[in-house]
């Protein structure tokens, strides 16, 4: 077996773009889905059982299909549906987004579920509205516990954007993937992919441990 | 728009091996997993010190990479390095395996950790072994605790087959892409596909924690 990994230098430029496009399309992800899955949340929460019903139904199924299919699913139905055609990196955006938006809205919910009520009411009783009670007393202790949590759905976002190189986003597995068949240098490039990908995961996992370490809410 | 679900209908035979096949690599990667997990997690805990390095690496290292490099690589660069070539169920089976069974680990080490030191303390006192404590004290209390966790294992790993569909496993995804690639018609059957994933998963995850309701008393202490 000969080995030529001067080709993982000869198409750096092109890899390192996608590690780009990962990370960004990691980034934009959260920004959406953490004020998405505040309002699922604060939707699942509230009084009208119709609106909490819909954010149940909505959490539920975005929960419990691959996200694979959802991303394809994106790819296919969106243009139909909404007359645009929208680029690959957006699709993946939104399919992405909507996944974890559920996901982050059950920790959310189990976050603010897990400050007592009698919090609540003491606030209310000292004159707090309800929605004065929620922002000043409940967020704020909920928030510190959700930290956590949040940090080892980063993580799994990370990873989970290697799927969206189905649907050609410009992404690291897409970009590794692509340049495996132009050059057949399978092992090469396939083990570059990897290593790049733990460098960047690997950091990332050891961090979550130490937030949990520090933050992790213990009995 | 008008839907049209005759392709979807016209093969549902076609779809519903497909998603046999999802189901058996389902089956299989569950039990592997919990099987491998178990012993790499109570490796990392009652194994000699020299084992933990390579069991922590191998676990952060595959909270790391995504399911779907290890499938790639297992399918397409294994056969190059060890000349033996897996055909693309095995593969799919050997790389879930080796990816879901870290997070078993980790869920069999918090569930052991969880079970209070001084039950070790009293079962050793009462002159038991240290593994006949294990096996009749911290397990028992252990795996219903981890329950949950392994209730969203199976959950995630039904998901991560769909991802079988990169190496043409012809399970329900892969078969889902062929038929909407021959009819034209991806909206209606992705659509049908993904109710059909969600009517499988969300039962599951509803029925373990009925499950767990039910004995999670056996596992206080």
């Amino acid at each position: 077996m000969n080995l030529d990994w001067s080709v993982v230098w000869q198409y750096s430029g092109a890899l390192a773009q996608g590690v780009l496009i990962t990370i960004l399309l990691t980034i934009c992800t959260m920004l959406i889905a953490i004020p998405g899955g505040i309002v699922l949340a604060l939707m699942r929460l509230s009084g009208n059982r119709i609106v909490s019903g819909i954010s149940a139904c909505l959490v539920e199924f975005f929960r419990n299909v691959p996200l694979i299919l959802l991303i394809y699913w994106t790819f296919y139905v969106l243009p139909v549906f909404t007359e645009i055609t929208f680029s690959p990196f957006a699709t993946g955006l939104l399919a992405l987004s909507l996944n974890v938006s559920a996901y982050n809205s059950e920790t959310f919910r189990a976050g603010i579920n897990s400050i007592r009520k009698g919090q609540t009411e003491a606030a209310i009783a000292l004159g707090m509205s309800h929605t004065e009670a929620m922002l000043k007393i409940v967020l704020p202790q909920a928030a510190r516990r959700v930290l956590p949590i949040l940090a080892s759905t980063w993580v799994s976002l990370f990873k989970d954007t290697s799927l969206v190189s189905v649907i050609a986003v410009g992404d690291l597995a897409h970009t590794a993937l692509e340049i495996r068949a132009q050059t057949f240098r399978v092992l090469e490039i396939l083990t570059a992919m990897a290593v790049i990908y733990w460098v960047l995961g690997y950091p990332q996992a050891k961090l979550v441990d130490r937030i949990y370490k520090k933050w992790g809410v213990k009995e | 728009m008008d839907f049209d679900f005759t392709a979807v209908l016209d093969s549902w035979q076609y779809l519903a091996s497909g998603l046999g096949l999802t189901i058996l690599l389902s089956v299989l990667t569950v039990i592997l997993s919990l099987v491998c997990g178990t012993a790499v997690g109570l490796g990392r805990i009652y194994g000699p010190r020299w084992l933990t390095v390579p069991i922590v690496f191998y676990i952060d290292s595959m909270r790391a990479v995504p399911v779907l490099v290890v499938l790639v690589w297992i399918y397409f660069a294994l056969p190059l390095v060890t000349g033996v070539n897996l055909p693309p169920f095995w593969a799919a089976l050997v790389a879930l395996t080796i990816h879901i069974s870290a997070y078993v680990a980790e869920i069999v080490r918090a569930g052991i950790g969880s079970v209070r030191a001084g039950q070790t303390q009293a079962g050793l006192v009462l002159g038991m072994s240290e593994a006949q404590v294990v096996r009749k004290i911290i397990l028992p209390q252990a795996l219903i605790r981890m329950l949950p966790s392994i209730g969203s294992i199976v959950s995630i790993t039904i998901k991560d087959t769909a991802i079988a569909a990169v190496i043409a496993v012809p399970e329900l995804m892969k078969r889902a892409e062929t038929v909407s690639g021959q009819s034209f018609r991806p909206m209606e059957v992705f659509t049908a596909v993904m109710i059909v994933y969600f009517l499988i998963l969300f039962p599951t995850t509803r029925l373990i924690d009925v499950v767990y309701k039910n004995i999670s008393y056996r596992g206080r202490s």
